[in-house]
Formats: C-alpha cells, structure tokens, sequence
C-alpha cells in the first residue's frame, strides 16, 4: 500500500502462497512477530526468508506487514505467518497490539549500531509482558555481513540472551547467513514445546493453531479472547 | 422481563417445514448489511436470524440472499428483465440450500429432543438454577440485551451441549454456529456494554472467515482426486491476499482502542463526560450507512465517474500518510483482463463460424468464473487492507490534521465507494460470463453466475464490517485528541 515496492513484496508472496496451495498439508501455524528498533533489518529479514532476496531499500513498515511460508520440522508442516512490525517510536503504541497470540517473537538489533542494542530491554519488555509465558523470543543480531562496523560484540550479545533465557543468532539479511535458521530454531523450540506439553494448544493465546486432519478440531478453543480488562491508558 | 421474553418467545417459532422463504421475508432488503446488533426484547427475530447469517458467513450458503432484491436492489435493477431471470434462478437455488438449513435446524431441534423455545422460557422460570448458570454465561443478565439474547442462547445452549455427538454432515454447521453464538455471548464483559452490540460481533468476524476458509480448504483435500481443481474458492484467495492478515491486526487495534476508549471514558469526570458523551455519538452516527441505497441508485445514472479519482479524493480527506493504491491497481487490472476478453470476442466475430477452433483458444467459462471470484477477494483483501493501514495511521498520528468525525464520514464514503464498485465490477463479469457461457447448459452456468453475486454480497458485507471495526479507532483519536489541550 505505501509504494510500488511494498506492492510488489507483498504480490510476491501471495504467489508464493499460492504455489503452495494445492495440498494446504500443514498441520500447524504458528503466529511470529519480528520487533526491534527502526533500521534494523526487520523486514529485510522477513523478505529474504520468504523469497530468498535482499532487498536493498525498503520503505518503513506502516503498522504491520505480513509475510507467510511453510516449513518443516520433525517432518511436520508448519506454516509461519510472520507479523513485521514497523519500528519507529511514534508506532509503538499501535504496534503493542500486534503483539497478542504470537507464538514467536524475533527480537532483532543492529550489530553495528549500539544504540539498537541498548532498547532491547525495553523490546523485551513489550514481548513479554504483550505475549503469553511461553512465547518463544529469539534475539537476532543482523547486519552479520559488517563485521568492520562491528558495534557490539557476539559475546556480550550472547550473554544478554542466556541471561534473559532467549535464543539467539548473529544472522545477515543480506547474504542470507543464519536467516533461515533463525526462523527454523525458534520454531523447533514452540514445537518440541508442544511435544513435551509446556504450551496448550488449547490455551489462550498460544499462537499456535493446530489443524488436524478431521475437519472439525478443538480449534474453537483457540478463538481470540475477550478484551483484556486492563488498559494502556 | 420474563413476561416480554415470553410474548417474544411466541415470534420466534421456527418457519413451516416447506416454507422455504419463511426467514427470508423478515429479512430487510439492503445492502447495507449490518450484523444484529444488540436489540431491544422486541426485535428476538432478529435475534434468531443470526444463525442464517453466521451460516452466510461460514461460507456454508446465504439463506438471506435468496431474495434477488437483497443483493442489491439498485445495483443490479438495470439488468432489468433479464437480470430478473437469471436472479431468480440464482434464488431458486439458494432457495433450495436455505430450506435445507431451516429444516436442518428444525430436525436438529426435534431430534435432540430440545423442548421448544416457549417450554424453554417456562422451564427457566421454573428452574432458577438453570437460570443462573445461563444468566452466568451470559453475564449480563440485568440489561435488556439479554432479554433478547436470552431465548436464542437458551437454545444454543442446549444444541451445544447435546449436539456434538448426534449432529452429523450440514448440521456441523448448526454445532459451529451454536458455540459460535455462546462465545459471542459469553464474551460479554460488562464493562463493554456500551459499544458491544456490534463490535462483539465484528470481534469474531476474521475467525468465522478463517474457518469458512478451512472449509474451503478440507473439501479441496477431500477432492484432489476429482476434477475440482478448477473450482474458485474465494476464502483462499482473501487469505492469499493477506485479507485475512490484515483483518486480525484491525481487529486487533480496534479492540485495544476500545478498551482505552472506555478506560478514558469511565475516568472523565462527569461534566467533561457529557460533552464527550454527544460528539461520540455523532461519530457512531457518521458509521451507519442507512443512505446507501438511494444514494447508489442516484450516482448510478451519473454515469461513470473515475473510479480511482474519486478514491484518491475521498483518501485525501483522511489526511494520512498512504494511498490505496493497491485497490486502485488490483480494479485496474481486472478491468484490463476482461477488455482482454472484448477483444477476444470481437476476434471471434470476424472469424465467423469456426466454432470448434473458438472453444479452444477462448476464455472458458470457469476461467472468467475463477477470475471473478479472485478479483472480488483481492479487492476485498486490498480494502481491508486499507482500513487496517488506516487504522494504524491514525492512532500514529500526533497531531490531527483532520477531526475524527471528519475521517468517519470520508470512510464511510470510501465504503459506499468500495461496494459500489464491487457491484459495478460482479455486474461486467457476470456479462462477460454470460456472453462466454452461451453455449452452456442452463445448470453449468446458473450456478456460476450465483456464486459470483453471492460473493460480491459477501464482499460488500466484510467490507463494511471491516469498516465498523474503525470506529472504536476514530473514538480512540477523538477522545485523545480532547485530552491533548487540557493537559497542557
């Protein structure tokens, strides 16, 4: 909607969904967002784990875009449906929203930009408090590829994530390097949670839909739920 | 109240099996189609037919539409005798499905051995416990909404809880309906009264088209094997449209704004909250679309006005930093596909009589079909869209360029705008589909050409839907945009 470029990503991955349409054999979906300061590479990463492209100048994100792929894990389909959220402060309000029934949160900086790094308690707050305990939030470190710009070191960065409990990666948008694992890692982890029983599918915004092969399920269960009593205000 | 419910019970019996267009006659004939909203204890007829209408949106088939005029009265009038034929056909058919459903439900009723709606009024009396735990479920028990909802939920209730095991094949649609209903009801949080009528309906619209999109997608599993492959299904596209996408996020801002609606309400003191009080009424006003009609049927003679023009100026009233240029785009190009089928066919009369040659090369009547269908789910995805671009700009905006009312009424332009074009489009390619289909049976064409009008129905109706979601939004700015100077 805001230019010709968003347009053309986005009728990109409409084609994409539909090449995929014609068995519709996933099992799962499972809702992600991507969050992290403005110019971080969000949507660049989302862009090139659904068409496997860079895309050198993407315009700000309004609100929210979309982007959609199916993967697989433990021989299981699994279709992500990914909210990229639009980074810039004055959107932090309307993008809290967005956060609710996300059963996966990529919480992304700027490797050569320090300041990115530093919000990230103030993201990680927002994800934790807007989504459910077990949400799974990956911390990504892009711009992998400038190791010269280099403004905050893997290590500091690892520690953060262990300290917080979060998963995490160094990944580039721009070669590809560790995107698509990214993606993968954070879903093998909502998946083995499902296995071992920690998330209920059947809970309140668990972000994950299960589609079993009998036409009617549980899914009921999952509907979106009454407004929280609390509000921002 | 017990005594009204039980006057209303009395309204609320079922239509005479093989009456086939008993639901049908109550059921206004506009386009504006706005879902039930919470009603007064005189108006549980409406009550009750929500379950048509939550069936319409299942994707299950459109009891309510059957009547031709319901579609669109004025918008497609002008097809004048013929339009009339061939409506009728497409009510004759859907005639057909909506009898099945009310006499589904009829046998749901009988074979559960669910006590009609009148014992069930008596039996709540009589049963205080019962009652309690209805009234807990529908937690708001004490205002008059629930007079109305009282009867319908006492039925759901009951089709709920015996149904599961005993409802087989069309009547899972009576189950999904049933919980549907509890779960809208059961939502009721007190504290929302106020704007719940029509937003809690609205709150679950993007998970009924999901579902009806899983349908959609089970039967095509159901039917690799047959030769369905060709077949349109206009749920999978919305969702390959991010219609759907789009659709939750604006549900979810409209509901986040809501509760900070209310939130800053209750907090106002009490003088600041009568002047708030007659400006957001104004607003809820500027959302209800009653002069669609007339105002259709008037701009219809004007001829044709720039579509994308008159878009771009409603746009620009909203004074927001985006252009819908992606409808703008997607309309165009259905207009130039089927100017691609003109030219086609005026080949084909040049070439005379080589008809076998002609249906080889020539857009087949499924094709044009499937077009129609794409055509009308991408413009409604792309609408929804907008609104949910919308949405989010105007919560992102500082400081206001344009009053809350002001946006409200340019939307409920770009609304009208939007349905009138849906309309004006399904019209070009049911002629070009009639035009191609010719040569058809009657029974190959009939029942494409009714699912094309039934889905622009359903288009115009997500539409507007989608646009009702923005009204807590519009709220949202209005009453921060208030607040603002007397912080300072």
């Amino acid at each position: 909607m805001a230019n010709a470029n968003t347009g053309s990503l986005l009728n990109k991955h409409t084609s994409n969904a539909t090449m995929a349409t014609a068995p519709y054999n996933y099992s799962y979906i499972f809702k992600y967002i991507i969050i992290g300061d403005m110019g971080v590479g969000k949507s660049c990463l989302l862009h090139q784990f659904t068409e496997k492209k860079f895309m050198a100048d993407c315009p700000h994100t309004i609100g929210v875009e979309f982007g959609t792929r199916i993967i697989e894990v433990s021989g299981q389909k699994i279709k992500l449906q990914i909210w990229d959220t639009a980074g810039q402060e004055r959107f932090r309000a309307v993008t809290r929203s967005y956060y609710r029934g996300a059963a996966g949160a990529l919480m992304v900086y700027d490797i050569t930009r320090r300041s990115t790094y530093n919000h990230l308690s103030s993201w990680l707050t927002d994800a934790r408090n807007l989504t459910n305990p077990n949400t799974v939030i990956i911390l990504i470190g892009n711009k992998a590829d400038l190791e010269a710009q280099r403004d905050v070191t893997y290590e500091e960065a690892k520690q953060f994530a262990e300290e917080n409990g979060l998963l995490f990666l160094e990944a580039s948008a721009k070669t590809g390097e560790n995107v698509e694992d990214a993606f993968l890692e954070a879903a093998k982890k909502i998946y083995q949670n499902i296995q071992d029983g920690s998330l209920d599918l059947n809970a309140a915004e668990s972000g994950v839909q299960h589609k079993p092969s009998a036409p009617q399920g549980g899914r009921l269960t999952s509907e979106p739920q009454p407004q929280r009593e609390g509000c921002g205000c | 109240m017990a005594s009204q419910e039980e006057e209303n019970v009395t309204e609320v019996q079922e239509p005479a099996p093989g009456d086939s267009c008993g639901p049908l006659e109550d059921e206004p004939a506009t386009v504006t189609r706005k879902r039930p909203e919470a009603k007064l204890p005189s108006d549980v007829t409406s009550a009750e037919q929500q379950v048509p209408k939550d069936v319409e949106k299942a994707g299950l088939l459109w009891e309510k539409d059957s009547d031709p005029s319901a579609i669109s009265p004025t918008g497609w009038g002008y097809l004048g005798s013929w339009g009339k034929s061939l409506m009728s056909t497409a009510s004759a058919t859907v005639a057909t499905v909506g009898q099945g459903i009310s006499t589904a439900i009829e046998k749901a009723e009988t074979s559960l051995g669910i006590p009609s709606p009148s014992e069930l009024t008596v039996d709540r009396q009589g049963n205080p416990e019962a009652e309690t735990s209805d009234a807990a479920k529908e937690n708001e028990s004490s205002s008059p909404i629930s007079g109305a909802f009282g009867v319908f939920s006492s039925i759901t209730t009951a089709v709920q809880n015996t149904g599961k095991s005993v409802l087989s094949g069309g009547l899972d649609a009576l189950e999904f309906i049933g919980k549907k209903t509890m779960d809208v009801i059961a939502e009721g949080d007190p504290g929302f009264k106020k704007t719940k009528g029509l937003m809690n309906r609205n709150s679950t619209l993007s998970q009924i088209l999901r579902e009806a999109k899983e349908k959609e997608e089970q039967q095509i599993s159901d039917m690799v094997s047959v030769d369905s492959e060709k077949k349109a299904h206009y749920g999978l596209f919305f969702d390959d449209f991010l219609g759907l996408s789009h659709l939750e996020a604006l549900e979810l801002l409209s509901q986040e704004s809501e509760a900070k609606v209310t939130c800053i309400v209750s907090a106002l003191p009490g003088k600041e909250l009568e002047s708030l009080k007659p400006e957001l009424e104004q607003l809820k006003e500027a959302f209800s679309l009653v002069e669609f009609e007339e105002e259709e049927e008037e701009e219809e003679r004007e001829g044709t006005k720039d579509f994308a023009h008159e878009l771009a100026g409603l746009f620009a009233e909203l004074h927001i930093a985006t252009k819908p240029e992606k409808v703008v785009r997607a309309r165009k190009a259905a207009y130039e596909w089927m100017a691609g089928l003109n030219s086609e066919s005026e080949q084909e009369d040049k070439h005379g009589e080589t008809t076998v040659v002609q249906s080889d090369h020539r857009t087949s009547v499924e094709d044009i079909h499937s077009f129609a269908i794409r055509s009308q789910a991408e413009l409604t995805a792309y609408s929804i869209e907008m609104f949910h671009k919308t949405a989010a700009l105007v919560l992102y905006c500082e400081k206001q360029d344009a009053t809350a009312l002001e946006r409200a009424k340019a939307l409920s332009q770009i609304t009208i705008l939007m349905c009138k074009e849906l309309s004006s489009l399904t019209k070009q390619i049911t002629t070009h589909l009639t035009a191609a289909g010719v040569k058809e049976k009657s029974d190959v064409l009939n029942p494409l050409i009714t699912t094309v009008f039934l889905e622009a129905s359903n288009s115009a109706s997500y539409i507007q839907d989608a646009f009702q979601l923005l009204l807590p939004v519009l709220q949202l700015s209005h009453v921060q945009a208030c607040a603002e100077p007397a912080e300072q």
